[in-house]
């Protein structure tokens, strides 16, 4: 199957940053045994708990609660989300229902793998759902979003595959003065493609997407989001951080549509790139597109590299060099990590993003 | 404890300190005067540690080790304080975390356990109070949104925590309102002033010396101390400038 995918090319703007050489390479790779313990994965939080290992739910690890399990095969343009057909879950809440702690976890031995996933939130239902992804092989998914009046979803996403690559399509309708908010850390050594396309439909609806994407060696991270505002009084956030070592490459492209009737929308992006070596590239691509004209748009793209000032000091109070960089990189993604409303959830990303940090300074 | 000896130094090619020398001792307060451009700023840093700083002659011992061979990190932990004119203002780490990974890496240089985060707390807190340093501010990230005021008191809570045996001050009075100036040189005092530590004022002005006396006042021009005086220096040269005293 690997050797006739059809993938999109470099010579499509969109794509144009995507490592699907990458990709192809983790779909051909032959299984083998991760090592990985399933029960590892899992964050200790109380809450449904599904493992996919290769793409397959397997129920001796699980305990899904009200999460299904079904196949299905998800209607979208994407793609690499319309691939993402077969066994996958839906998490479906009745109104004013809270379901909090959901996790799922993807764990790869190799070659490819496919979930799609369906979360429908009636009006005021809660949830909160953190994703694990480990091993290797690719992993790709969607997950189609609809959150009615007054809903509340919170997914924190941690992408921890030792190789291989795992794609990632979101697509939501949020609604009125429903809240979605999805942060992501790319923190393993796979190559990454997040995609989002979040649509605000409702009035006061409010919508975030980001996180922190780390890269090292010659890895490709990178995450395509377009959020568009069709209703007036709403908000969204895109605040992305990469970190790129050695000879590696982080690229950010956001993009905020505002059609012409949805006034009093406020947007933010802030997309910033920190360099550790002067081999490392950030590509960041902010924009806007913009037909109300009574919004608030802010967006900003910076890359640098760690503040030596700050370094030094760091160091002259007695902080070791490569210590001094760890605390001044760690503090530069916290600002990412910090949306992730759980704290024993956002304290195992930062944890995540610490051992990478040790392992790349 | 510290003793340099015909120091030369140069940031980007171009000599600043052009054979410096200077004995400080323990339980000594020496005060660096001199006009804007003459090296005070460059001797901290290069004694500091500071990169870009190059020494390239003489030679600079503390406590008998050679200073100019030891990394930024180590000097601090062989005692060395470096309080800042503009302290660096750093999101995302508050000055708890901060304070406590400084402190703890020196420990750990030294071979000494490192303080838990209690133990940690307690010390911070004390020295916040007794700098009059709102405790709220620890929790803040380091420096940032302080006042001139507010970064120079959190300089001397940190100088406090770490207990150095050498201070070196780059015109800590810079910024400073009476009220702030009392404060900061009150913690000197308090902080420095005992017979095995000594501290280094880097200042313009004769302002904070009324509350922090000076055993020794230098004159620091073109790279090279001129002149050495007692306290009454400051004063002469508070009334009549370095050209006239010369």
């Amino acid at each position: 199957m690997s050797s006739v995918l059809e993938l999109p090319t470099p010579k499509l703007e969109e794509w144009r940053w995507a490592d699907m050489q990458a990709l192809r390479a983790a779909a051909d790779t032959v299984p083998r045994d991760s090592g990985i313990k399933p029960a590892d994965l899992f964050l200790d939080v109380e809450g449904p708990r599904l493992l996919f290992v290769d793409g397959v739910f397997e129920p001796a690890h699980s305990r899904p609660g009200p999460v299904k399990v079904a196949r299905f095969a998800p209607e979208t343009a994407h793609p690499l989300g319309s691939m993402a057909e077969g066994e996958g879950w839906v998490l479906s809440l009745d109104p004013q229902v809270a379901m909090t702690g959901i996790q799922i976890v993807h764990l790869g031995s190799g070659g490819e793998s496919h979930v799609p996933a369906r979360i429908m939130l009636a009006e005021d239902a809660v949830a909160t759902i953190t994703e694990t992804y480990a091993g290797s092989g690719w992993a790709n998914r969607i997950t189609q979003m609809h959150l009615a009046r007054g809903a509340r979803l919170m997914r924190a996403v941690r992408l921890v595959q030792a190789d291989g690559f795992v794609s990632i399509r979101d697509e939501a309708q949020v609604g009125e003065a429903a809240s979605l908010v999805s942060i992501f850390l790319g923190a393993g050594g796979m190559g990454t493609r997040i995609d989002g396309a979040l649509t605000l439909t409702g009035k006061g609806a409010f919508a975030e997407m980001g996180g922190a994407l780390l890269t090292s060696g010659t890895q490709k991270q990178e995450a395509a989001v377009a959020v568009r505002h069709e209703a007036i009084e709403g908000s969204s956030r895109q605040l992305w951080r990469a970190v790129a070592a050695n000879r590696s490459a982080a690229s950010l492209a956001a993009r905020v549509e505002v059609a012409r009737h949805a006034q009093q929308t406020d947007g933010e992006q802030s997309l910033r790139g920190l360099l550790l070596d002067r081999g490392a590239t950030v590509n960041l691509k902010p924009e806007l597109e913009i037909f109300a004209d009574d919004v608030k748009c802010a967006h900003g793209a910076t890359v640098g590299e760690l503040d030596k000032r700050a370094l030094f000091y760091l160091q002259s109070r007695g902080v070791p060099e490569s210590r001094a960089k760890a605390l001044l990189t760690h503090a530069f993604v916290a600002e990412a990590l910090s949306r992730i409303g759980e704290e024993a959830v956002r304290a195992a990303f930062e944890a995540d993003a610490e051992r990478w940090l040790e392992a790349a300074l | 404890m510290l003793t340099i000896t015909d120091l030369r130094a140069e940031i980007d090619g171009k000599e600043i300190l052009k054979g410096l020398s200077l004995t400080v001792n323990a339980g000594e307060v020496h005060a660096i005067m001199g006009p804007n451009g003459a090296g005070k700023s460059t001797l901290g840093y290069v004694l500091g540690g500071r990169p870009n700083y190059e020494a390239t002659g003489g030679s600079v011992t503390f406590g008998g080790e050679d200073l100019l061979d030891m990394d930024a990190h180590a000097r601090a932990a062989a005692g060395l304080f470096l309080g800042f004119q503009y302290p660096v203002e750093i999101p995302g780490i508050s000055n708890v975390q901060f304070l406590r990974e400084a402190l703890n890496s020196q420990r750990r240089a030294r071979g000494e356990a490192p303080l838990s985060g209690g133990e940690f707390l307690k010390l911070a807190r004390a020295q916040a109070d007794a700098l009059g340093m709102d405790q709220e501010m620890l929790k803040r990230p380091v420096n940032v949104g302080f006042s001139g005021g507010e970064k120079k008191r959190n300089e001397m809570v940190q100088m406090g925590i770490l207990g150095p045996r050498l201070a070196i001050l780059d015109e800590t009075d810079s910024g400073l309102d009476i009220d702030a100036l009392k404060a900061v040189g009150d913690g000197i005092n308090r902080i420095m002033r005992a017979p095995d530590k000594a501290v280094i004022l880097i200042t313009h002005y004769q302002r904070l010396l009324d509350y922090v006396q000076p055993d020794f006042v230098h004159v620091l021009e073109a790279g090279r101390i001129t002149r050495t005086g007692g306290p009454e220096l400051a004063l002469q040269l508070e009334r009549e400038g370095y050209g006239v005293a010369a």
